[in-house]
Order: structure tokens, then sequence, then C-alpha cells
């Protein structure tokens, strides 16, 4: 299983982290071309965005959007109760992520960032987010699951 | 959910998942707290209960997280009657070990009661006798910014105060919460 990429959305639909593990590309191989830049954020927002609703409005309102998946990759959701959402990208191949996300919530978002009584409230702009703590912890589980 | 499975999610949390810490710590913790404020505002006391609320507001921002984190909550309650429930047989249950009775309720089901039959944080205090305190101090009022700030965060706006308190010589220690609105998503900005 392989990791590309990992966003992090705020309950003001702001992105308050992003962390990309796409391998340097190298010519011939079959890599999928996933483009990280920053505009790519504001895109998955909306898309999640928009498929969740969608579910909840066909499903009614206990349905979750978990993920979906096209030729190149597949895109894992997990929104908790406070708006806070959590969007990973893996291959096609990988089972489903949503656990795993619930993970990372539970024990690197909130151990690391909510408990760091001088991380702010709000993380504007990614302020307080990509602390040590929590980017290490992360890259660690990430690497562990790969 | 049933009061009952509540019960049972929150004991087993505080069981299992819970670190301790001493009683009177938190009980003297919170005393100086009040006692500071009081001398920082020269005893306007209305003053002291906007800053305990302020201060109990920034707390449960960050507190409910740990609370889903905790209890595992994967959904929004269903009802508010339910909220209510989940606040005190959970909530209260995990951080403060104790129950108040959820009662009270007005017939459209977005107001009610939490009463205290016992409070940690009111352990050994007697308010100040200075004629004043009695009326309008409200000790614990750093309680109604918990549960604003905690609800704030899973979109639900309300009003918490106290109604009455046994340390001001009350039959009971009340705290009235009041569903104002459930908050809308917030939507991403339009691209220009």
């Amino acid at each position: 299983m392989v990791v590309y990429s990992f966003y992090i959305f705020d309950r003001h639909t702001e992105c308050v982290y992003v962390k990309s593990w796409m391998p340097p590309q190298v010519p011939g191989t079959a890599a999928p071309v996933l483009s990280t830049g920053s505009d790519d954020a504001k895109l998955i927002f909306g898309t999640v965005f928009s498929l969740r609703n969608m579910v909840r409005k066909l499903g009614g309102d206990d349905d979750a959007f978990i993920s979906y998946r096209t030729g190149q990759y597949k895109l894992h959701f997990y929104e908790t109760p406070a708006n806070l959402r959590f969007v990973m990208i893996t291959d096609t191949g990988s089972a489903s992520m949503r656990n795993v996300l619930h993970q990372i919530y539970i024990n690197l978002w909130v151990e690391y960032v909510v408990k760091n009584p001088l991380a702010p409230v709000e993380h504007k702009g990614g302020a307080g987010v990509n602390n040590e703590l929590f980017e290490l912890g992360l890259d660690q589980f990430i690497r562990g699951l790969m | 959910m049933a009061a009952s499975k509540a019960s049972r999610i929150g004991e087993e949390i505080w069981k299992t998942r819970i670190d301790k810490v001493n009683a009177e710590l938190v009980t003297l913790t919170y005393g100086t707290i009040v006692a500071q404020l009081c001398k920082d505002f020269e005893d306007d006391y209305p003053e002291v209960n906007r800053q305990l609320d302020k201060m109990g507001y920034n707390i449960g921002l960050r507190l409910i997280e740990d609370y889903l984190a905790k209890s595992n909550t994967m959904k929004r309650c269903s009802n508010f009657r339910e909220t209510a429930d989940m606040i005190s047989r959970v909530g209260f249950k995990i951080f403060l070990n104790i129950t108040p009775q959820v009662t009270n309720w007005t017939a459209d089901n977005n107001s009610f009661s939490l009463v205290f039959d016992e409070n940690p944080f009111a352990d050994f205090v007697e308010l100040p006798d200075d004629g004043r305190a009695q009326n309008e101090l409200w000790y614990s009022n750093i309680l109604c910014g918990v549960l604003r700030g905690a609800l704030e965060m899973v979109q639900m706006q309300v009003e918490a105060h106290f109604i009455s308190d046994v340390l001001r010589g009350n039959d009971t220690t009340e705290m009235r919460v009041t569903l104002i609105r459930y908050i809308d998503d917030e939507l991403p900005p339009e691209d220009d």
C-alpha cells in the first residue's frame, strides 16, 4: 500500500495541514501523476464537501461519505463531529482507511495539536499544527502502514 | 441513545481511559483562580462571572475534541435530549466523575436543567461574607463557559447560566442550558 498525500481541513473549510509522500518521479515507472500544488487543496475540499452533502442528501443525515476511487488513486475521507475533515490519497488497491484517519485524529491531532496549551484554538494558515511531535508521529504512523 | 447506555459508556471510559488526578488539587487550583480573579477585579463579581465564563469557553473549545476522542463518538446526537444525556452521563462523568441530573425540560425540548448533587469545585468553599458575593458571584461559572464552548464546536449555540447554588444557601446547585440554534456548516469561499 502506498500513501500519496494527506490533508486536514478545519471547520472554516480552510486547509490547515498538507503532507505529501510522493516518491520522486522516476521516468518510465508507472507511478501515477498526481500533482500537489496549492490549488489542489481547494479542489479536494470542494470535491469532498460536495460528495459529503450529496451522500447525506441521498442516504440520510447519518450516512457518511467514505471514499472514492479513480483509475489512478483512491481518496479516503473522515469527518469528526466537530467538522474537522481528514483526507488521505492512496493507491487504488488499499483497503478502507477510515479507521486509520480516525486513529490519526485521536492519537495525533487531539494529543499533539489540541492538547498543546500554547497552540491556538483556530489554526489559521496552519498555525500550531505543524509542530514536531505531530509531524514526527504522523510520518512514523504513515510509514508504518506502507 | 438510551440514558442507561450513555451511563455505561461514561462508566467504561472513566474506568479505562482516564488519567486521574487528586481531587483536592483540582478544588484548590480552581479556588485559586476564582480568588485571584476576585482580587484582580476588586470584587466586581459580575465581571468575575464573565471572566470565568470566558475561560471556560476557551477550555470547552478544546475539551470537546478530547471528549470526542475518548468517547469514540462518530456521529452527532440525534436530538437535544440525547445531547443532554451525553453531557451529563459521559461528559461530566469522564472529566469530573459526577453525573448531574438532567431535569426540568421545557415543553419544546430546547431547555433543561443540570442539578449538581455534588460539585468537586465547591468542596471546602465558603463565599466571602461581604454581603454581595452571596448574591452576585456564581462560583462554578466556568462550567457554563465550558458547555457553551464545547457545544459550539459541534454546531450547537447554547446559553448556559446558574440559577441556584448551595454555596449561596440555595437547596440545590442548578444550571440552566438553553439551545438557541443549530449552527449551519460553513461553506468554502466563492472563487473570484
